[in-house]
């Protein structure tokens, strides 16, 4: 589903990832791991291209995005759903507007717009919350939002950028079972954490960056 | 997008951000004033000036002892010309009565004058198009040069200054209204620029899922147009009261105010200009997105 070939990405005089080579497979799970300043995030940011890469090639689903024009940019990214590390949910719009967002961008109707969000608060129990507004609500609550937000579409493609990294260990947990059970329905998930805890004894692949290199692939 | 999301998003942007707004129409509507009044001066100078030249004819003075025949062929070959509307003869003897009755009481004058001393001329009438500086000087040439005529008079001073007023009229208001409508473009260029960088977290985010530039723009670009709207059914609303609470009153009191013409119909598009100027604003403001 997901396939780097020799990536590399330069930011001014800093190398952010050196030739990456890995791929993750349609419904797999899996991780980016890796200390903080090691190109995790850098790595998400390739695949949804919010950054471009220098060198290399990228496909997602079988389109070689590194060749997308930027016409293009707005469909690839209708096909990932991104759990972003600062949430980015808009303070001025309640929770309901923040997932509903998801779907107007596709041009669904209102009417299952609402159904369909209605579905996505159920199933990260932030149904009483549709009214608030994101100041409002505690770092699980706003990471629940946008978890939601990001699945409501029903993407096969989902992207988090540290999901937990504010989190209690309960509530982790708590958003940890929200990813299993997206990827049990055959989404396709990568994850980019420090938190080793998340994966261990996990069962799933781990690609673990370091400065930038790829410097491990493995299941743990 | 769906059109009624697209309103809504503008209505609630229109609404959050209504000083800059409010102002931003206010501008606007001021500047389409000033064109309007500037149109309406510039209207009436125009028609005032185009009833002039129905009024204009050019005089041929005619040598001494000329022959009917001579006058006839004169005559003859002015009325060929396509600019010509009419020819008519004035006698030595209508010459001077024409004369004794635009000079009144002045019998004293005209003591002792043992023989009329004017000439017999031809006048001859212009059609109201060909009325112009070029075609008159062009045509008393031509008029000079028949027999039998030793001079041709047709106010050459007055026929020029009169167009040089309604091509500077003219030019002035094109350039008064090519300033003023880039003002009113720049006013909403900025008004959409502020508004976008005031907003630049959201629409990061809707780039970031996957919105399309069309769904970004097109609320900027409603707004754009309803503050080019507003500002334009403001000037409208403006050049109505100043003709019927201003002009219309003052002609009441002062007979000059009653010539004063006000083509109403033309001014009723306004909110449409404003709207296309507004959207013109809007969308040089937002420009390319990129992504």
């Amino acid at each position: 589903m997901i396939h780097f070939l020799d990536v590399t990405k330069h930011y001014d005089n800093q190398t952010a990832v050196r030739n990456v080579t890995f791929s993750v497979d349609k419904g797999e799970m899996a991780f980016v791991s890796g200390p903080s300043g090691s190109g995790k995030t850098t790595v998400l940011k390739l695949i949804y291209l919010a950054e471009k890469p220098d060198e290399g090639t990228i496909t997602v689903a079988g389109w070689d995005i590194t060749r997308l024009r930027e016409s293009g940019i707005p469909l690839l990214r209708r096909n990932i759903g991104v759990v972003f590390q600062d949430f980015r949910l808009l303070a001025r719009k309640n929770v309901f507007e923040n997932i509903a967002m998801a779907l107007r961008i596709r041009g669904i109707g209102e009417k299952e717009t609402k159904s369909r969000v209605y579905e996505a608060l159920k199933s990260v129990n932030l149904r009483h919350k549709s009214d608030a507004f994101p100041p409002q609500l505690s770092g699980g609550e706003q990471q629940r939002v946008v978890l939601a937000r990001a699945t409501v579409a029903e993407p096969p493609v989902i992207l988090a950028d540290e999901p937990t990294g504010n989190l209690d260990p309960d509530t982790a947990q708590g958003v940890m079972r929200i990813f299993r059970d997206v990827n049990a329905k055959g989404t396709t998930v990568l994850i980019a954490t420090h938190n080793r805890e998340l994966y261990r004894n996990s069962g799933r692949r781990v690609f673990r960056l370091e400065a930038g290199n790829l410097v491990g692939d493995g299941i743990h | 997008m769906s059109a009624p999301y697209a309103l809504k998003l503008a209505a609630q942007s229109l609404f959050r951000e209504k000083w800059i707004n409010l102002l931003s129409v206010l501008t606007i509507g001021s500047g389409l004033l000033v064109i309007s009044v500037a149109f309406l001066a510039a209207y009436n100078i125009k028609a005032a000036t185009g009833r002039l030249p129905e009024k204009f004819s050019m005089v041929l003075y005619l040598d001494e002892g000329t022959t009917k025949a001579q006058i006839d062929r004169t005559m003859l070959s002015l009325k060929r010309d396509p600019a010509v509307s009419s020819v008519s003869y004035i006698s030595k003897g209508q010459a001077m009565k024409e004369l004794k009755a635009t000079i009144r009481n002045a019998d004293a004058l005209f003591e002792g004058l043992d023989e009329n001393p004017l000439p017999a001329s031809l006048e001859v009438k212009l059609k109201k198009d060909s009325v112009g500086p070029g075609t008159v000087k062009e045509l008393a040439a031509k008029a000079g040069r028949l027999k039998g005529v030793r001079e041709v008079d047709y106010g050459e001073k007055f026929l020029s200054s009169l167009y040089s007023l309604r091509r500077g009229v003219n030019s002035l208001g094109l350039i008064l209204i090519a300033i003023i409508a880039t003002g009113i473009i720049f006013v909403c260029y900025s008004t959409v620029k502020i508004l976008f960088y005031r907003r630049s977290e959201e629409i990061e985010t809707f780039k970031l899922l996957g919105a399309t530039s069309w769904f970004i723009r097109f609320p900027f670009l409603l707004e754009g147009s309803v503050i080019g709207f507003s500002g334009g059914l403001l000037s409208l609303i403006g050049i109505l009261s100043f003709y019927y609470f201003g002009i219309l009153k003052l002609s009441l009191t002062s007979p000059v105010f009653r010539a004063v013409l006000f083509p109403a119909d033309l001014f009723l598009p306004l909110p449409l200009v404003g709207l296309l100027l507004g959207l013109t604003g809007s969308a040089i403001a937002l420009g390319r997105l990129r992504y």
